[in-house]
């Protein structure tokens, strides 16, 4: 009899097998050598192995995350102070909530301020990435040094180097990123719209048109890791549907809509999504700086508070668009 | 026949005409347009950084010159000299490489290994526990970063606070900076690889383990890398924790926030001083803070760029 290789520790499926198999006299053999707990079917080995590989995680995971998540929102319901290095907690209910929605004159400003300021800039960036990189994924001289140039920032962006760069540059006053909102804020794009013919059409439009454009310094900073996304999505773009579309005679408003769109779907979700985080976790934006100054001040129930208020509304926000957008995105495969 | 007369044509040459005149405009004002556009938004990235080395080789005399525009118009290193000195650069360059390269490591490491985990096994609980890792990616560290402090002071071995440990041992459990990113991006790679490979390994006689040691891991190198640089860039640049973490090593993130008043005392021997009066040094301070990971990034270019691509993010 060819018995296949009986590699006891390895698997046990061969085990099991071999149990149930034709060969009585091994069964019983196997039977009664081997404690009925190894009898476990592999698929459960299996999991077990998973349970194995994700164990550090598990342990890291409630010790450095769940722990402190619940101890967070305990916090919130209590008023804290620091007294000889230790924490005191007083419980005052919902006060904390109530103070930062109903009486702070400043929490209410910042928070819209902050969530103004996170959706405008992810319709802007996931619009303009697209664009750079569709203009990044054509075939041109220089194209390795425009891409390496374009992700550049993700690599000083993050750092506190970026903040001394620009402080520097408003400081000096002449200089800067001032000058780059001097240039487009004042008269050009004044001066174009009205070209154009559309100035004064609607106040809302003409502001808006203003904030893209001073805001440009900031839009480029930030989408180095969107263009690179988009990129990446764009090389899965088949030769076969771009060949198609040229014998068809597409023009390349055409070809974006009906091909590069569809097929590049999926990842504008995953850059909301990430565009999204990036702007509401961004140390600089309002109500993060509150959050700061309130943990300098280790005025932590209050900090959670207004933190949690914030990551609340975040999070909803963040579930609806998901729900919406990912109704609308083409999956090439399911 | 020239280009713009339609005489003696049927209606298809015209149509076919047009077609062609279209063509061959868009073909030549494309470029070009695109060209300005590319330039254009180079240029804003490339301005404060070009403001910076211009900055950092000037003397603090010519910064109120209207006359200077980019060239200084005498290059003078002192600048750099005198930051290397206040920032303590060597020591504070071995504790940031340390302090990064030690916990990219690590976190590279488990962030794969907790991956593969999620990748390639079925176990009960796997949805829920991978929304906490989505939940990971979402939740800020401003939340969380009080708690482990206090959780870290009051370690029962002693208290963390100030040690490498606060950086290595988050990282050691797949929990430290942006882990939640790096175990999706290992899990998408992971997903992709095909099946054949770990069944091959099974028949081989390889237990889970060895499969992802000897089979699944020299597969998945160029994700490794990426993952690892990503990590080291994201702990170089990281202000936040390690202010609170590690603030007495002095990395070199801690360095910088604190570069003002560390450049006043060396220059001017006292701390109040306009930041106007400091700008040359600043300059020179954040350009040595950056440069070595902007020489890494000169040379290892394509693993940031490609590394996306490749990864598996997409698709």
């Amino acid at each position: 009899m060819s018995k296949p290789n009986v590699n006891l520790d390895a698997t046990e499926l061969e085990v099991d097998t071999q149990v149930e198999g034709a060969d009585t006299t091994a069964s019983e053999v196997k039977s009664k050598d081997k404690p009925k707990k190894l009898r476990i079917s592999y698929e459960r080995k299996k999991g077990l192995y998973g349970y194995g590989f994700i164990s550090l995680w598990i342990i890291g995971t409630i010790y450095f995350f769940l722990i402190p998540i619940a101890k967070s929102i305990f916090y919130s319901f209590h008023k804290t102070s620091l007294e000889s290095g230790k924490l005191n907690l007083t419980f005052v209910g919902l006060n904390n909530f109530n103070e930062a929605l109903f009486k702070s004159p400043t929490y209410i400003p910042a928070l819209s301020a902050s969530l103004t300021e996170v959706w405008q800039r992810v319709v802007i960036i996931v619009i303009f990435s697209l664009f750079i990189a569709v203009l990044l994924n054509q075939k041109f001289r220089g194209r390795v040094v425009a891409r390496a140039i374009f992700f550049l920032p993700v690599i000083i962006a993050t750092g506190p180097v970026i903040g001394i760069i620009n402080g520097d540059m408003v400081n000096q006053g002449v200089q800067g990123a001032e000058q780059f909102n001097t240039l487009f804020e004042t008269d050009l794009v004044g001066k174009l719209m009205e070209f154009i013919g559309i100035y004064n059409i609607s106040q809302q439009l003409t502001e808006t048109i203003q904030t893209i454009t001073s805001d440009i310094f900031n839009l480029v900073w930030n989408s180095g890791v969107q263009i690179l996304i988009f990129l990446a999505a764009l090389q899965t773009i088949p030769t076969a549907a771009r060949e198609a579309a040229e014998v068809e005679g597409a023009t390349a408003w055409e070809y974006f809509w009906k091909i590069t769109f569809p097929y590049v779907s999926p990842m504008i979700l995953a850059n909301i999504i990430y565009t999204v985080i990036d702007c509401f976790t961004d140390p600089n934006n309002e109500v993060m700086r509150m959050v700061v100054s309130m943990k300098d001040q280790w005025n932590f129930g209050y900090m959670s508070a207004i933190a949690w208020i914030y990551f609340a509304i975040v999070g909803v926000a963040l579930a609806v668009v998901i729900l919406i957008v990912s109704k609308l995105v083409h999956y090439e495969v399911d | 026949m020239s280009l713009f007369s339609n005489k003696g044509l049927s209606e298809a040459e015209i149509a076919h005409k047009r077609y062609k005149i279209k063509h061959r405009v868009t073909s030549i004002a494309g470029p070009i347009a695109r060209f300005f556009v590319l330039f254009g938004m180079c240029f804003v990235i490339m301005y404060p950084l070009m403001y910076m080395v211009s900055t950092a080789f000037s003397p603090q005399a010519e910064m109120s010159d209207p006359s200077r525009i980019w060239i200084p118009k005498k290059i003078i290193f002192s600048n750099l000299v005198d930051a290397w000195h206040a920032m303590s650069y060597p020591k504070t360059f071995w504790t940031t490489l340390y302090l990064n390269l030690g916990s990219s490591l690590i976190q590279v490491l488990a962030c794969a290994l907790t991956g593969y985990g999620f990748a390639r096994f079925k176990f009960k609980g796997q949805g829920f526990l991978f929304g906490i890792v989505i939940m990971m990616i979402i939740v800020p560290p401003q939340i969380l970063s009080i708690p482990v402090f206090m959780q870290f002071f009051n370690f029962p071995l002693g208290s963390l606070i100030n040690t490498p440990f606060a950086m290595y041992l988050p990282a050691l459990f797949a929990n430290g900076l942006r882990a939640g990113l790096f175990i999706l991006i290992f899990r998408q790679f992971f997903k992709g690889l095909p099946k054949e490979l770990e069944d091959a390994a099974y028949l081989d006689g390889c237990g889970p383990f060895k499969t992802f040691v000897r089979v699944m891991a020299p597969n998945a190198g160029s994700s490794f890398l990426t993952v690892f640089l990503f990590s080291i860039v994201w702990y170089w640049n990281d202000s936040y924790v390690s202010v609170i973490f590690v603030n007495n090593l002095a990395p070199m993130s801690v360095m910088v926030q604190n570069l003002s008043m560390h450049m006043a005392q060396q220059i001017y021997g006292k701390t109040d001083i306009p930041g106007t009066e400091l700008i040359v040094w600043m300059e020179a301070g954040a350009l040595l803070s950056i440069l070595p990971i902007l020489i890494m990034y000169v040379f290892l270019q394509k693993y940031f760029t490609e590394g996306i691509e490749r990864s598996g993010i997409v698709g």
